[in-house]
């Protein structure tokens, strides 16, 4: 049984671990993208 | 277009939390524990699921490889990235939760049963190709670099499975059957439809993954393209 | 296919001529083999009558080892002088470009054996009683299918800065089936047993040969151009 727990618990936190990658990689994207943007604009 | 994949994005999140949740449920609570094995049985539906995206990801690489080098462009190549970088997310966990099994019910962390030991070497050739791809230089020249090793390394797969298991079958009679997975005379209708629904929902993970994983590296291409700009603006 | 393979030649002739002269990466696999073994001896007592079951996985490491040295070198030192574009702007297949440096690798990795197998059969005080031409057979097949996947991914690996430290990630998965089937089939061959069991790992070396240096030959332009 805490085989079946454990096995479980890491397929979720590595599912989970790489979902909060992406968004931190989104939105550190989405950040160097918009002072891009505006600096691009107000020149 | 903008709109629409973002409304297919949003549809499909709303779609797998359910679905995430149903197949937790069928796993844990509708479908019988397994006479022999018990209850560590049910690591069996994840582990089956995950082992057969991390496969697909990897033929998901061979073919936009494929594509890569017939008509390079960079939809491909990043295609062909993303799709990697799941794979070793999914080998990582078919890897761990197989260990976890031969753990509980062989009691041993790790046997050279092919099945798992080609898991490995897939594991191995992803990572490489993910530092193929950290290589320097336009994307043009890595596209076609880490195109070729995708190919190579999607031919090596089918030889090693059967290299491991005439190694295995050779050195010592063959312990635990035919292996793990190859039940399906004996899989009870409500233990194949679950493992079905596993998959199902996995393979859905995999694909919503792989848009979220495609939007972030356009991303950051745009920012590339941005930066140009910018410079381009400062130098003139 | 004439021109290929005469161009071949000569590539293959200019890299062991350039060899001959200085002897530097012969010299130094030749060195870097025997202080694997060295290195395995103190590791394993060679006096144990067990290590004789890890005799025909070292000569396959040593042969690895010292292989990975001159396979790094065969492309870097193209790239020294820029040489390499000379070689791409050249009127001449790329492909033969691959056979030649094949051709020029395997000489080279085969010299290497020829010294460092009866070298460690020396150090570990083995004795050879297998049949020797089923022997050279199967090292041929294996080394021959080391340096075919070897020389392609050298080829690749160059492009990168830390092309010294890439080539192993690349080539040591890739090459897993092709170990065990060498190690196999030299460890049936040693124990002098029946040469049967060994036909099928002999097929599975030949099968792996052919087929990656189908695949390597006609990849190999998209290498060329890539880098």
């Amino acid at each position: 049984m805490t085989y079946l727990f454990l096995a479980y618990s890491i397929i979720w936190t590595l599912i989970a671990g790489y979902i909060v990658i992406l968004g931190k990689r989104q939105k550190a994207l989405k950040k160097e993208l918009q002072l891009l943007d505006e600096w691009n604009t107000e020149q | 277009m903008k709109q629409k994949s973002g409304f297919i994005d949003t549809a499909m999140f709303y779609l797998l939390i359910p679905m995430v949740f149903a197949a937790l449920y069928f796993v844990f609570i509708w479908s019988p524990v397994e006479k022999f094995m018990g209850a560590p049985q049910k690591i069996f539906y994840f582990h089956v699921s995950c082992a057969w995206v991390a496969f697909l990801a990897f033929f998901t690489v061979g073919y936009y490889s494929v594509r890569t080098l017939i008509k390079p462009n960079i939809k491909f190549h990043i295609h062909a990235g993303i799709s990697a970088e799941i794979g070793v997310l999914f080998t990582t966990i078919t890897l761990l939760t197989g260990m976890i099994w031969g753990k509980s019910s062989w009691n041993t962390w790790w046997t050279w049963e092919p099945r798992l030991a080609t898991t490995l070497i897939l594991w191995f050739i992803y990572v490489a190709y993910l530092f193929v791809r950290r290589m320097e230089g336009s994307w043009e020249k890595i596209a076609k670099l880490s195109a070729v090793f995708g190919i190579i390394g999607v031919i090596n797969v089918p030889i090693v499975f059967m290299a491991i298991r005439w190694w295995n079958t050779k050195l010592h009679p063959v312990v635990f059957g035919d292996g793990k997975n190859q039940d399906g005379g004996g899989i009870e209708p409500p233990m194949l439809f679950t493992l079905l629904f596993c998959i199902f929902t996995i393979t859905l993970l995999y694909a919503y993954l792989m848009r979220k994983g495609i939007e972030i590296e356009k991303m950051r291409h745009a920012v590339k393209k941005a930066k140009n700009k910018a410079i381009n603006r400062l130098a003139g | 296919m004439k021109a290929i393979i005469s161009d071949a030649w000569t590539i293959a002739g200019k890299d062991l001529g350039n060899e001959w002269k200085n002897k530097q990466t012969i010299g130094m696999m030749v060195i870097f083999s025997s202080l694997v073994i060295l290195v395995f001896s103190f590791a394993f007592d060679p006096t144990n009558n067990m290590v004789k079951a890890v005799i025909p996985g070292l000569i396959w490491l040593i042969t690895i080892f010292s292989g990975l040295l001159g396979l790094n070198r065969s492309f870097l030192s193209e790239q020294e002088n820029d040489s390499i574009t000379g070689l791409r702007s050249a009127p001449i297949d790329p492909s033969s470009i691959y056979l030649g440096k094949v051709m020029a690798n395997c000489t080279m990795v085969a010299a290497v054996q020829i010294i460092s197998i009866p070298v460690l059969f020396l150090l570990f005080d083995y004795r050879f009683m297998g049949e020797f031409l089923w022997f050279l057979l199967v090292l041929a097949a294996g080394t021959l299918g080391f340096i075919i996947v070897g020389t392609f991914l050298a080829a690749l690996a160059v492009n990168a800065k830390n092309s010294e430290m890439l080539l192993p990630v690349l080539l040591l998965p890739l090459l897993s089936p092709l170990m065990i089937a060498a190690v196999q089939a030299t460890r049936i061959i040693l124990e002098n047993a029946d040469i049967q069991d060994a036909m099928s790992w002999i097929q599975l070396m030949a099968a792996y040969d052919l087929l990656f240096l189908a695949a390597c030959f006609f990849l190999f332009e998209f290498i060329m151009e890539g880098s």
